[in-house]
């Protein structure tokens, strides 16, 4: 036992007392946000130039903006669109990724991608058809002009190949085709390590695929689960911020703790989407045209235990209500296959298809071990306290 | 390997001990075994090992029994759990003999097949072969599983064997099978009314196909 449970138990009590408080002022939090939304949902005009403002003061904003009529019409904010009749025919493609990283306690030294992509006809009795990408990366590939490639690196790399890969197996689908990925669809790096992890090299061959997507008339989207940004609530505390609290938007939270998908569960019906909004993010600048990130929320549970997720995806979906009523349909009857989970069937079985397991790793790490054994090269070590973890436990005298 | 190319794989060797052995397929494979039947393990130079299906086992996982929750599960779902996921189906078999350089002994293998062989179901042909060499010696291997339910293994293993040897001409050999049953249970009255019982079940199914 690891754990002094005393020490924690202590804690906890202390965080039980005050939880009815913090419940009562998120609640009137809550209702703030509704009210805020009634007042601001169709000042389209005013809310552009509120967010220009406060950017000016913080670049870091992140907040939802209406849609821009250079992209559509604008949609109220609090507007709800029913679930529109699915397509009869859609070819639905959904990727996944994983990562092996670097282990300096291993006794060899490799990482490895592995993407895992499924593609399903709508309306069809036939298997859907997964498919897996694995690349090894070995010797100089473990190298960046910084040092070993990090874990950062590799996130950036999965995210990459993900897209790339639906925009090779894209290619020639019957149309419409959809395309699911988990999280959102920016490609994130944290603050500072944009140098360290090449973050512009994969951010290019991230667009580019994106490009090809786009050219190939695809239907893109991330799907993104409790995300713990709230860009609407944000929005809403840019557009009722005092004048004189606008020079320091950073500071001014009066809706800190409301989520966006809490005011969405309330506001929309199962199977209705929000309006759809532009994403103001310090990363804008890299998804211009085309490419710029817009996003809706979806309520994708049933009467009684409703269940909100929110939906990125381009302006070239965006300008295009057809796509986004097929998208919305899909993402329904694709969250309605498994029973009380909510949740596109094909992600989760992009991600089964994906995920590579401690058992995988190590299956991997002893083939390599045993190939260089074969061919007489030389094997590493394990680490002394990778051994001392691995030293086994306590026998019983029999 | 003396597998035979008309014969039907059934799956690949999962795990395995001199008593019997698993062998997993894929759920769409499931047509091809059922229980009762005579499978066989094709070795090196001539060696190949028989058994008898004694169970034939599905299991779920968490997303199997989330799907079963939906309404109306999709075809193409359907599809896609019997075809592409890693859920294996596991046939359990009960090793009763094996052949060797050309001879069939109802003894347990001497060594129990290797991880990933394949397992073929045997033709009417080698059921006649297995089933007439000697004199039924493999009933015991059944007669000793005493927690397999050896009434019915044996009825439906007669049935198929029966209807083998009746395509070859032999109409006697069921009534000589079950005598041997009856004389190796003649001290254990209650397996012998469960087998007799069950058996009672073929005679009747055989008149009936017959009529």
């Amino acid at each position: 036992m690891s754990l002094d449970f005393q020490q924690v138990q202590d804690q906890v009590r202390q965080l039980g007392e005050t939880a009815l408080e913090r419940q009562r002022d998120l609640d009137k939090k809550r209702e703030l946000a509704d009210q805020l939304l009634e007042k601001f949902a169709r000042q389209f005009d005013f809310l552009q130039q509120r967010v220009e403002q406060a950017a000016h003061n913080d670049p870091t904003l992140r907040c939802a903006l209406p849609l821009s009529p250079k992209v559509a019409a604008p949609e109220a904010l609090n507007a709800a669109f029913p679930t529109p009749p699915l397509p009869r025919k859609a070819t639905i493609l959904a990727a996944d990724g994983s990562q092996i990283s670097p282990d300096r306690h291993a006794e060899v030294q490799y990482c490895l991608i592995n993407v895992g992509t499924i593609q399903m006809n709508l309306n069809s009795a036939e298997p859907p058809r997964p498919i897996i990408f694995s690349k090894l990366l070995y010797n100089q590939e473990l190298f960046t002009t910084h040092g070993m490639i990090t874990d950062a690196t590799l996130a950036l790399m999965r995210d990459t190949n993900e897209r790339t890969k639906l925009a090779d197996l894209a290619e020639n689908l019957e149309k419409p085709v959809i395309t699911f990925t988990d999280g959102q669809m920016e490609l994130m790096v944290s603050a500072g390590e944009e140098s360290t992890t090449g973050f512009q090299k994969y951010l290019e061959d991230y667009r580019l695929a994106l490009r090809r997507l786009h050219q190939q008339g695809v239907i893109v989207s991330g799907y993104l689960e409790k995300p713990f940004s709230s860009p609407l609530a944000r929005l809403l505390e840019v557009a009722s911020a005092p004048d004189e609290k606008l020079a320091k938007i950073q500071e001014y939270h009066p809706l800190q703790g409301v989520m966006d998908f809490g005011i969405f569960s309330a506001l929309l019906k199962p199977g209705e989407r929000s309006a759809i909004f532009s994403l103001r993010s310090p990363s804008a600048k890299f998804y211009k045209d085309e490419l710029t990130l817009h996003f809706f929320y979806l309520n994708v549970g049933r009467p009684g235990r409703h269940w909100v997720a929110r939906i990125d995806i381009p302006a070239w979906v965006a300008r295009d209500a057809d796509q986004v009523d097929v998208l919305q349909a899909v993402l329904i009857d694709q969250c309605r296959i498994m029973g009380g989970r909510f949740y596109p069937y094909l992600l989760h079985r992009a991600h089964e298809t994906a995920v590579v397991t401690f058992e995988d790793k190590e299956q991997v790490t002893q083939m390599i071990v045993l190939e260089l054994r074969r061919r007489g090269a030389v094997v590493g070590e394990r680490s002394q306290k990778q051994e001392a973890k691995e030293t086994a436990g306590r026998t019983r005298y029999k | 390997m003396t597998a035979n190319c008309t014969r039907i794989e059934i799956g690949r060797l999962l795990r395995a001990g001199t008593a019997g052995f698993v062998v997993g397929c894929r759920v769409s494979q499931v047509e091809a075994p059922s229980f009762g039947a005579l499978v066989s393990v094709p070795q090196n130079a001539g060696y190949e090992i028989f058994g008898l299906v004694h169970d034939i086992h599905i299991d779920d996982d968490g997303l199997v029994r989330q799907l079963v929750t939906a309404e109306g599960v999709q075809e193409g779902v359907i599809a896609d759990n019997r075809v592409n996921r890693n859920v294996p189906l596991e046939i359990s078999v009960l090793a009763v003999g094996f052949k060797q350089a050309g001879g069939i002994f109802h003894m347990l293998p001497p060594r129990p097949p290797l991880s990933l062989d394949q397992i073929f179901l045997c033709g009417e042909s080698e059921i006649r072969q297995f089933t007439s060499a000697g004199r039924f010696g493999y009933f015991r291997h059944v007669l000793r599983a005493q927690e397999l339910p050896v009434g019915e293994l044996l009825a439906a293993h007669i049935q198929q064997a029966q209807a083998a040897h009746q395509h070859a001409g032999n109409s006697t050999w069921t009534a000589a099978a079950t005598q041997e049953l009856i004389t190796l249970l003649r001290d254990d009255y209650p397996t012998l009314m469960a087998v007799l019982s069950a058996l009672r079940d073929v005679v009747a199914l055989r008149d009936a196909d017959q009529e």
